[in-house]
């Protein structure tokens, strides 16, 4: 099973607990401390949107990161952006958080960056 | 050295197998040094014209036609280098490709050509090439054609990856395959190894492809969006990773590669029943419109 680019091997099934993928997240050290912003751009239909997301307490905020510090690129790969909006929906509840969660289920292409 | 690995892209006619097959391999063989041997089993001979920049390639069976016998034909007449990037010489894997083809439209049965080609394929060696990671096979269809069922059924192909969408369609063929896979499972000891969803965009289609995946106890691998780059490169004979290796499509590319290469989760699928099927379906709400009473009505109506 892979759940945001980390592998879980097959004997821990098909169904990964959330505390799992969280340990995993933490074991990788990402350094939160100097990033205060996350800024998004949401492009769908022709149509740009710039996004801004500062909730730092959030298992959203410790996984963009993650994404960005460990990422090639600004491009937000699609399967690790469904994965990270079904996680937080369960581990964050925070309306900022619920909203950018709900932006994530589109069909929007997304690149992000910390600020 | 790694054993060899032996996997297949199975799916509906349609959904995307050869593309996103090239795709995959390619980014294996360009980013992660994998040397890989593709042979397409598809009548159409579309698996393996991107890796070589060509229309389509001549196929074992028209080969074989020419020479009068497949007994007259040679590993090298049939088996050709990768162009570009995936040749021999060029730095990181290679990648060689062969396809099967097929008799003309209404005539014979296309599995033979698979057959034919897989047998002449292991007499002329080729599966004990020096350095081959990888042996690919593209197939068509739902494996209802026995035929079609040989790299499974002969236990070649060991980890199948089934290519869909979240249409009812590609979701019913994914479940089709899995059928075939449990049947040859205890025998050839292949395993279902993933679903990959090549994405319509469709309306949740990420969860339905998770939910189908869950279901048949297996993963949903990944999701590859859907890009006008892919198009753009295929005019062009190419791959994306060749054609623009730095592109988002690319990189979606390159990680469902990576993934594959990590990949040790591969199962006995659990196929579901048709009603089964079409329950889960209707709990993403896509049967919204399909209430009793709007049967027949147009959108206005309704």
């Amino acid at each position: 099973m892979f759940i945001l680019g980390f592998h879980f091997p097959a004997d821990m099934g098909n169904k990964i607990a959330d505390e799992k993928v969280v340990e995993k997240l933490d074991a990788a050290d990402i350094d939160v401390s100097g990033v205060n912003e996350i800024k998004m751009v949401m492009e769908e239909h022709g149509q740009v949107q710039e996004l801004s997301y500062t909730n730092k307490d959030t298992f959203m905020f410790k996984a963009l990161t993650h994404y960005i510090q460990t990422a090639e690129t600004k491009y937000l790969i699609y399967t690790n952006r469904y994965q990270i909006a079904e996680l937080s929906k369960r581990l964050d509840s925070d309306d900022e958080t619920m909203a950018l969660c709900k932006k994530f289920d589109s069909m929007a292409h997304f690149t992000v960056i910390a600020a | 050295m790694a054993a060899l690995r032996q996997i297949a892209f199975y799916g509906k006619g349609g959904i995307g197998k050869s593309t996103t097959s090239q795709n995959t391999l390619a980014s294996m063989s360009h980013y992660f040094d994998k040397n890989i041997m593709i042979v397409g089993c598809d009548p159409k001979a579309d698996s393996t014209r991107l890796i070589l920049h060509e229309k389509a390639q001549n196929t074992i069976l028209q080969l074989a036609a020419e020479m009068g016998t497949v007994e007259d034909l040679e590993l090298e007449d049939a088996l050709k280098p990768g162009a570009g990037i995936f040749a021999p010489e060029a730095p990181g894997g290679w990648i060689n490709c062969t396809e099967s083809g097929g008799p003309e439209p209404g005539v014979g049965c296309a599995g033979r050509g698979v057959i034919t080609a897989i047998n002449f394929l292991e007499e002329e060696g080729a599966y004990e090439e020096e350095g081959l990671d990888f042996v690919s096979y593209d197939v068509l269809g739902d494996v209802v054609c026995g035929g079609f069922a040989m790299p499974i059924r002969e236990g070649k192909a060991q980890e199948i990856y089934i290519v869909m969408s979240g249409e009812m369609m590609a979701m019913y063929a994914a479940n089709n395959i899995s059928k075939g896979i449990l049947k040859y499972a205890n025998t050839g000891g292949v395993r279902l190894a993933g679903l990959i969803c090549n994405a319509r965009m469709t309306d949740f289609e990420y969860d339905l492809a998770c939910a189908l995946a869950e279901d048949l106890g297996t993963h949903m691998i990944h999701f590859v969006p859907r890009n006008n780059i892919v198009q753009r490169a295929e005019i062009r004979r190419m791959t994306v990773v060749e054609y623009s290796p730095k592109s988002d499509q690319a990189l979606e590319y390159k990680e469902l590669a990576r993934k594959i290469i990590l990949n040790d989760y591969k199962i006995i699928p659990t196929p579901l029943e048709m009603d089964d099927l079409e329950e889960l379906i209707m709990k993403f709400g896509l049967d919204l419109e399909a209430d009793e009473d709007n049967i027949g009505k147009g959108e206005a109506e309704a």
